[in-house]
């Protein structure tokens, strides 16, 4: 209790006089006048330390050793003193209050006042000293409190400066795009391979995004793509990059077509030299058209952020540019400066690097109000100064830049999208000389007869019905004006041309004269004629040249960009309000590259869906483009739309679809840890049980040990049927299924060192999906490549000899009802059954409670998601459950409730059905109207299942989603 | 609110050698009157004294105590206090008997009541004293004992202090 006199005795143990001493164990009175030490007339040696405060607990067995400090005689004078000390402390201890609460308490019920603690003159005189100094220390605990939370008014905050300065913080981090205000206004944002980026809109569009898609136009800022540029010798470049590339899978860097200028091209990159194992992931690249002949070339390689961690060191390793070259200090530049003179070893970060500086000198002396203003950071704003950006090779030539961040790049899909492009760009008209870069262009004859062409080109393009009628990969170079100075005033939907051509066609021809509708016509056919001719060979190489590629005059664009604030400015200088700028603004030219971006390009039906094109600009001009672009009536995707694209083109996505990219490693493991965190964040009892559904791993696809065990019983097959051969008893299918019958194979057994593959050989997949193909289908044109080989056992084994480690990335769709009854051909058409599994893991779960209260729910386990599901074949036998077998593996770390522990058993034979693979993504298909799911399976499983199904029913598998017990049938299809 | 009542003893300690005061401890006393209290009232008094029984204070100098009884059964234990012949501590028996004082209902009271009586018991003593020293001291004493600017100057520091030890 406070203030209460605590026991005045000798302590029980000798030792502890010391440590007692500083208790002032006589109450506390005994600091003041009194003072322990005058109690007794003894030494004090012995007297203050004896005073020892608190209770002294314990008995002490050798209580001999106490007599030495014990006085040995008492006197009149210490008896009074004893008696005077208590007595002073009894008086304090009965003066004080002795509750805890503050002084307004202590005051009897009518002396308390309103607002005593405010106002001290209201408490007795006796109290206010000490209220007054219970105020003060509050009103100095409150004013520090104060200081630390200190915040500025929104008003300052939202000044346009204060704004940007928390704007540049906040990109520090977490590089912005261009238009990341816009997204974050709109969209859900994420925090993804260090950007920010709009994952999907807050407002509910799924189908309308499908619909603009499949109709009209969806956008999207792709900004956050890496480009790499690479400059050097033809033949050189090609050498070094020869060694990443192989020709098995499709078309390299050396393609003619691309290596021309005119088409953007896609290949899958390797590490050097191991071809086909270790693939970094997918790019795109664009090789900029011949100047005059010259051999010296520049490429652009456009990678997703993940690659290019992976991808730099590798091209600097390939090319031999270990030379970093250190970024000069660049003085400033201002705006109005001109760099006309080509200067490629120029920093591009030159403005940003300025940028930053600024910013850090601003916010040192902010409140001088001297540094100068802020700016907006253009570019990666992340990434230092010092680090080097460009690479240079002594032996070999070859430069490489990073130019990340330098070039916007929008997407637009849907087949209407080049009229929304038409309706937004307008090509650069000519201007006065000036010392800006077009007026300098405009001089030259040759670069305004290349322009004009350009421009003649672009305007066909306005005549065509469908993007998707271009040849893929189209490359056109252009300049624009500035599009904010043909912004609408309302938001538009922009309609393809041809429709109206041809409507004001029809309207002439009823009403005009017969000579001018002759005239029409003519050249209407001449356009025609231009049309088909782009259609068909696509744009010339001439016409692929953009200023793009040049870094002086991008810089300069982006220098010289004029601000929105000026830009309104002008405006309403406008004699009549809202009319255009009549003398277009000299800085409003911007060379821009147009490249065509394929649709569905594998299967037979829906082709070319998904087409569009994809807009490059230099850097600075983003919003300057987006808002047009918006106001021409586009839907805006986010990262789940492009996912949704992808998955209705059939093509794999890349971080989800490259599980073998490091980069796909990475993104499962993050995939794995997010859907854990969800499934733990569920109670218990809520949670799915995925043991008793027979979901081995649902978080994650373990396609390693699927690939090895599929090896395995590939293996064991072989040799049994080489032992069958001599003892010639049963055809060489029979044996197959009697082995996966017979066999569990332990994960033990066999560890090969080799990883899985993804099979991406043309050639080979070609076959394959010419085997899975049922020979006689409705609805499905004869396949395309005549000579397949027919599917038989010494086929199937050449081909896993080769493949055997490999999985093939597929396409399941659901059958429909009419499908199902062909299939079966009975009356029944359910599908099969899963019978629910038994948790062996409960008891023990269970055994863990009892014994310890604590739950294992820390444990960070590496079981994750998979949106998978298992693939059991349709045809294979039952299997006898192996669960018993593998029950008794080794004590798990930890365990979690309705998910295996970690070492798996063996995945294939776990369920009744075979499991072949698991789906990576799944969903219903508004393009194919039936459920679609993507995903890989392993090729040994699939030829042996093929193998053993007959020939009408092909190709045709089960499906199970992981939270449910039954199996639905669905189509493989493989498409090349 | 209920409150739980109790009665506060307050005992003075007598012995016939005062250095053997010096030894007493809270422990033993409580343990002398829970085992004087088993012998004259059985198994009952004991269990009454496992409640509501503790030694509130003890002063090893002036041989007093607070004892702390529950309300309900104060007379039954106080009953079985004469019987106190002996307490032992560390191993030694000291012979001493229990002289209870003053009853309280809260320990405010007997606090008040120690001072009336301690002061009372130097103000006896004062006349009684042998030679001049001692008188001088039972004086200063009796002195120190009253409320004095000083006594209240004390106080307060002692507040500051401790209000910044809660900083």
């Amino acid at each position: 209790m406070r203030n209460q006199p605590v026991n005045i005795q000798y302590p029980s143990s000798p030792l502890t006089e010391e440590s007692s001493t500083q208790n002032g164990g006589d109450t506390p009175v005994t600091g003041g006048g009194g003072g322990p030490s005058n109690i007794h007339p003894l030494p004090e040696k012995l007297n203050s330390p004896h005073h020892k405060g608190g209770w002294v607990r314990g008995h002490q067995k050798d209580g001999g050793s106490y007599d030495k400090l014990m006085p040995k005689y008492i006197t009149a004078g210490a008896f009074a003193r004893a008696r005077a000390a208590e007595v002073s402390t009894m008086l304090k201890a009965v003066r004080k209050v002795t509750s805890s609460c503050q002084l307004f308490a202590s005051l009897p019920n009518h002396m308390r006042r309103r607002a005593m603690s405010h106002n001290t003159k209201r408490y007795p005189r006796r109290l206010r000293d000490m209220a007054n100094r219970l105020r003060e220390k509050s009103l100095q605990a409150c004013s520090k409190k104060k200081e630390q939370t200190k915040r500025q008014s929104r008003k300052a905050r939202r000044r346009h400066g204060n704004l940007l300065l928390e704007f540049n913080r906040r990109q520090r981090k977490n590089v912005w795009l261009e238009t990341h205000i816009w997204h974050a206004k709109r969209f859900h944002m994420v925090k993804k391979w260090g950007y920010c980026l709009g994952d999907r809109p807050t407002y509910k569009c799924y189908r309308p995004c499908y619909r603009a898609m499949s109709n009209h136009c969806l956008l999207q800022d792709l900004s956050y793509y890496c480009c790499i540029e690479l400059q050097g010798e033809e033949d050189k470049l090609l050498a070094s990059l020869s060694q990443m590339t192989s020709k098995e899978a499709g078309p390299t860097f050396a393609a003619a077509l691309c290596i021309s200028g005119r088409r953007q091209g896609s290949v899958v990159l390797y590490r050097a030299g191991h071809y086909p194992s270790q693939p970094l992931g997918p790019v795109t690249f664009l090789w900029r058209p011949r100047v005059h002949g010259s051999t010296h070339r520049q490429l652009w390689i456009w990678a997703h952020p993940t690659i290019k961690q992976d991808l730099l060191p590798e091209l600097q390793s390939v090319c031999q540019c270990c030379e970093a070259v250190v970024p000069p200090v660049v003085p400033l530049v201002t705006p109005a400066e001109v760099i006309p003179t080509p200067e490629p070893e120029r920093r591009p970060e030159n403005t940003p690097e300025a940028m930053q500086i600024h910013r850090t000198k601003r916010k040192r002396n902010c409140k001088d109000a001297s540094g100068p203003p802020a700016k907006k950071i253009l570019g990666d704003g992340k990434r230092s100064p010092s680090t080097p950006v460009t690479w240079r090779s002594n032996s070999t030539g070859i430069v490489i830049n990073d130019l990340t961040m330098e070039i916007v790049r929008y997407r637009l899909i849907g087949p209407q999208s080049h009229s929304v492009l038409a309706e937004t760009l307008e090509a650069a008209t000519d201007c006065d000389p000036s010392t800006l870069w077009w007026p300098e262009h405009c001089k030259d004859e040759s670069k305004m007869n290349l322009h004009r062409q350009q421009v003649d080109i672009f305007n066909i393009l306005k005549d065509i019905y469908s993007s998707g009628e271009l040849p893929s990969g189209t490359v056109l170079g252009l300049t624009v004006d500035d599009p904010r100075l043909t912004l609408p005033t309302k938001r538009v939907k922009a309609l393809p041309c041809v429709k109206q051509l041809h409507m004001s066609l029809m309207l002439m021809l009823v009403i005009q004269a017969h000579a001018m509708c002759l005239c029409c016509v003519f050249l209407s056919e001449v356009d025609e004629e231009k049309r088909r001719e782009l259609m068909l060979r696509g744009v010339p190489e001439l016409c692929c040249q953009s200023f793009l590629w040049e870094r002086s005059i991008r810089d300069n664009v982006t220098d010289n960009k004029i601000s929105e604030q000026e830009l309104n400015r002008m405006r309403s200088e406008v004699l009549v309000p809202g009319s255009r700028l009549s003398p277009t603004p000299l800085q409003g030219r911007v060379p821009i590259l147009l490249v065509h971006q394929p649709g569905k390009q594998v299967g037979h039906e829906m082709n070319s869906w998904g087409a569009g094109w994809d807009l490059l600009l230099p850097k600075g001009w983003g919003m300057a483009f987006w808002v047009p672009l918006v106001y021409r009536g586009v839907r805006i995707g986010g990262l789940n739309m492009s996912l949704k694209h992808s998955q209705n083109k059939a093509s794999p996505h890349f971080p989800h679809d490259y599980p073998d990219c490091p980069a796909g490693i990475r993104f499962q493991e993050e995939q794995e840890a997010e859907l854990l965190d969800k499934f733990k964040r569920r109670p218990p009892a809520k949670r799915t049980n995925y043991i008793k559904h027979g979901c081995l791993a649902p978080f994650r696809c373990p396609w390693q040990q699927l690939a090895e065990e599929w090896e395995l019983i590939t293996r064991e097959g072989r040799e049994e049927r080489k032992r069958d051969s001599q003892t010639q008893t049963k055809t060489g299918a029979d044996t197959v299924t009697e082995v996966e019958m017979t066999s569990h194979p332990d994960i033990t057994v066999t560890k090969p060192p080799s990883r899985f593959a993804v099979l991406r050989n043309r050639k080979s997949l070609r076959l394959l999906s010419g085997w899975c193909r049922p020979t006689t289908s409705k609805g499905q044109r004869p396949c395309r490549v005549g000579e397949v080989p027919p599917l038989d056992s010494s086929a199937a084994t050449s081909f896993l000899t080769e493949h055997g480690m490999s999985l093939v990335w597929v396409r399941l769709s659901l059958l429909s009802k009419e499908d199902l009854r062909l299939l079966s051909n009975k009356s029944d058409c359910s599908s099969p059954q899963e019978p629910p599994h038994k948790n062996h893991f409960n008891s023990r779960l269970k055994c863990r409670k009892k014994g310890s209260k604590k739950l294992a729910t820390t444990s960070s386990s590496d079981k994750t998601e998979g949106s998978g599901s298992d693939l059991p074949s349709a045809s294979e036998p039952n299997l006898t459950s192996v669960e018993d077998a593998k029950s008794s593996s080794e004590t798990p770390t930890d365990l979690i409730f309705g998910l295996w522990p970690d070492p798996l058993p063996s995945i294939t034979s776990h369920c009744s059905r075979v499991t072949l693979g698991w789906v990576t993504q799944g969903d219903f298909s508004l393009s194919a109207g039936c459920g679609e799911a993507l995903g890989f399976i392993s090729v040994a499983g699939l030829i042996s299942t093929l193998l053993n199904q007959p020939m009408e029913h092909r190709g045709t598998l089960l499906l199970r989603n992981p939270t449910s017990l039954s199996y639905r049938f669905a189509k493989i299809n493989i498409e090349v | 609110m209920v409150r739980l009542k109790a009665r506060y003893l307050l005992c003075e300690i007598n012995v016939s050698d005062r250095n053997h005061l010096l030894r007493l401890t809270d422990t033993s006393i409580s343990a002398a009157v829970k085992t004087t209290v088993a012998r004259i009232h059985g198994d009952y008094g004991r269990a009454l004294c496992s409640i509501g029984f503790s030694v509130k204070y003890l002063n090893a100098h002036t041989g007093t105590v607070f004892l702390r009884f529950p309300k309900r059964c104060y007379k039954l234990l106080w009953s079985a206090l004469p019987f106190i012949t002996s307490i032992e501590t560390h191993g030694q028996t000291i012979p001493c008997f229990l002289n209870c004082v003053h009853v309280g209902g809260t320990i405010r009271t007997c606090q008040k009541f120690l001072i009336r009586y301690n002061t009372q018991q130097l103000r006896r003593m004062l006349p009684k004293c042998k030679n001049e020293e001692e008188k001088q001291q039972i004086r200063k004493a009796i002195l120190n004992c009253s409320l004095t600017q000083g006594n209240k100057e004390a106080y307060d520091d002692e507040l500051e202090s401790e209000e910044d030890e809660e900083e």
